[in-house]
């Protein structure tokens, strides 16, 4: 009996009693006034990890990418076909061989890397060098160990280009800056800021279609012909691992 | 070993410019621009030998570094007239030359290369269009390079003078 009445006094809901029946008769009006919608809205949130139709879409956006890569290199592959036929430019990423920068001159006239990879590897005059974001330059001399990169805003680089959206090509000049011009030899053309720049398709220099960068500003005052200043999406200044891409012809 | 190192001290001092050339130590630009390294080598070695001696050093510095460059555009009169114009004034103030002088002189020099470049490069590209945009680049190119030369030759410079000097002094 002692002991008994030792442990109801030890529960602490039989010391506070009153207040908890309290507490639970408020507990169960709210319920029955909000008709238990507030347990749903729990439930919700707990059960959320386990839906069927969450987990099920992250199948379907697995198995989207998969469809998607599987397009895409349907799609590289046909290109080269095609471009085989025509005889034009072609690369493919089997022929990238990584190469690291060694020297850096990009502030100074001679606008410049030097990789780690030269004719040891395979690597030849006029293969185009990329790193993230896009086109850097093309490989202008090469020795046994390393190869010299004349980088894009050089004054002496000149590389076809075109801009996708409105299918104009011209020539892409380096003037010593980080921001080279983009020459069209048309007047009226339909060129406006944001446009994405790629290396063009008819280029017998570069691969086609690789990202160089976005048109900053348009200048069509200037004369006798329409000039676009091009904002580079590789930086040369902050890039230490390069792709050299082979060329085919 | 000393002996030896001292002796060659101006050859081994030499190797040094096309390493630097290559190399482009960042904690010495400003905007990825480097100073004129060949010049702080230069103005202590034509001041010592005067000024043939010192226009040849230049020839011979402008071919390695135009070899090194592999541009189409050439250093060589740039040096060969810094070297010539070096020696001058070194036998002028009889070897006797002020820290801040070297300053001065180099910065000089460096605009001298600078202009005789930047004239090759506004020439070749005489009849295209993007010639306007070329003046912008090669201002701000010579300007920085201006400031960082005058700026380090003083530390350089000495360094090297009192290395030469003292090499024909003690006759090694």
């Amino acid at each position: 009996m002692i002991k008994n009445r030792r442990l109801s006094s030890s529960r602490w809901w039989n010391n506070q009693k009153k207040w908890f029946l309290f507490i639970v008769f408020i507990l169960v009006v709210f319920l029955r006034l909000s008709k238990s919608l507030i347990v749903r809205d729990i439930y919700y949130f707990i059960s959320k990890p386990f839906w069927p139709g969450e987990f099920q879409r992250e199948i379907l956006r697995k198995s989207n990418k998969k469809e998607f890569n599987i397009k895409i290199d349907q799609l590289e592959y046909d290109n080269l076909r095609l471009r085989k036929l025509l005889s034009l430019q072609r690369s493919s990423k089997s022929d990238s061989i990584s190469a690291s920068v060694i020297s850096r001159n990009t502030g100074s006239w001679w606008k410049k890397v030097i990789l780690n990879k030269g004719k040891r590897s395979g690597i030849e005059v006029g293969d185009a060098v990329v790193g993230p974001g896009g086109l850097l330059g093309i490989v202008e001399d090469i020795s046994t160990f390393t190869a010299s990169t004349r980088l894009l805003t050089s004054t002496e680089s000149k590389v076809g280009a075109w801009v996708q959206r409105s299918n104009i090509h011209g020539i892409l000049s380096g003037v010593g800056n980080d921001g080279p011009k983009l020459i069209f030899y048309e007047k009226d053309i339909d060129i406006k800021a944001g446009d994405y720049v790629l290396s063009s398709p008819a280029s017998t220099l570069l691969p086609p279609n690789l990202p160089i960068g976005i048109i900053e500003s348009v200048d069509k005052n200037s004369k006798p012909f329409t000039t676009a200043t091009v904002q580079l999406t590789a930086d040369p200044q902050a890039i230490d691992w390069v792709q050299i891409l082979k060329l085919k012809i | 070993m000393l002996r030896f190192l001292f002796r060659n001290c101006s050859i081994f001092t030499f190797l040094g410019i096309p390493i630097l050339a290559v190399w482009n130590p960042r904690l010495f630009s400003i905007m990825d621009i480097q100073p004129n390294w060949p010049i702080f080598w230069l103005l202590p070695w034509s001041i010592i030998n005067g000024p043939i001696n010192g226009s040849l050093t230049g020839l011979f510095l402008g071919i390695i570094l135009d070899i090194l460059n592999n541009d189409f555009y050439t250093q060589i009169p740039g040096f060969i007239i810094c070297g010539f114009w070096f020696g001058k004034v070194g036998f002028k103030n009889k070897k006797q030359m002020i820290n801040y002088q070297y300053g001065l002189l180099a910065s000089i020099g460096c605009f001298i290369c600078g202009i005789i470049y930047f004239v090759q490069i506004l020439l070749n590209h005489l009849l295209e269009e993007k010639n306007f945009f070329l003046f912008n680049y090669g201002l701000k190119i010579i300007s920085t390079q201006i400031f960082l030369t005058g700026l380090l030759a003083p530390v350089f410079c000495y360094w090297l003078f009192v290395l030469f000097k003292y090499k024909k002094r003690l006759n090694f």
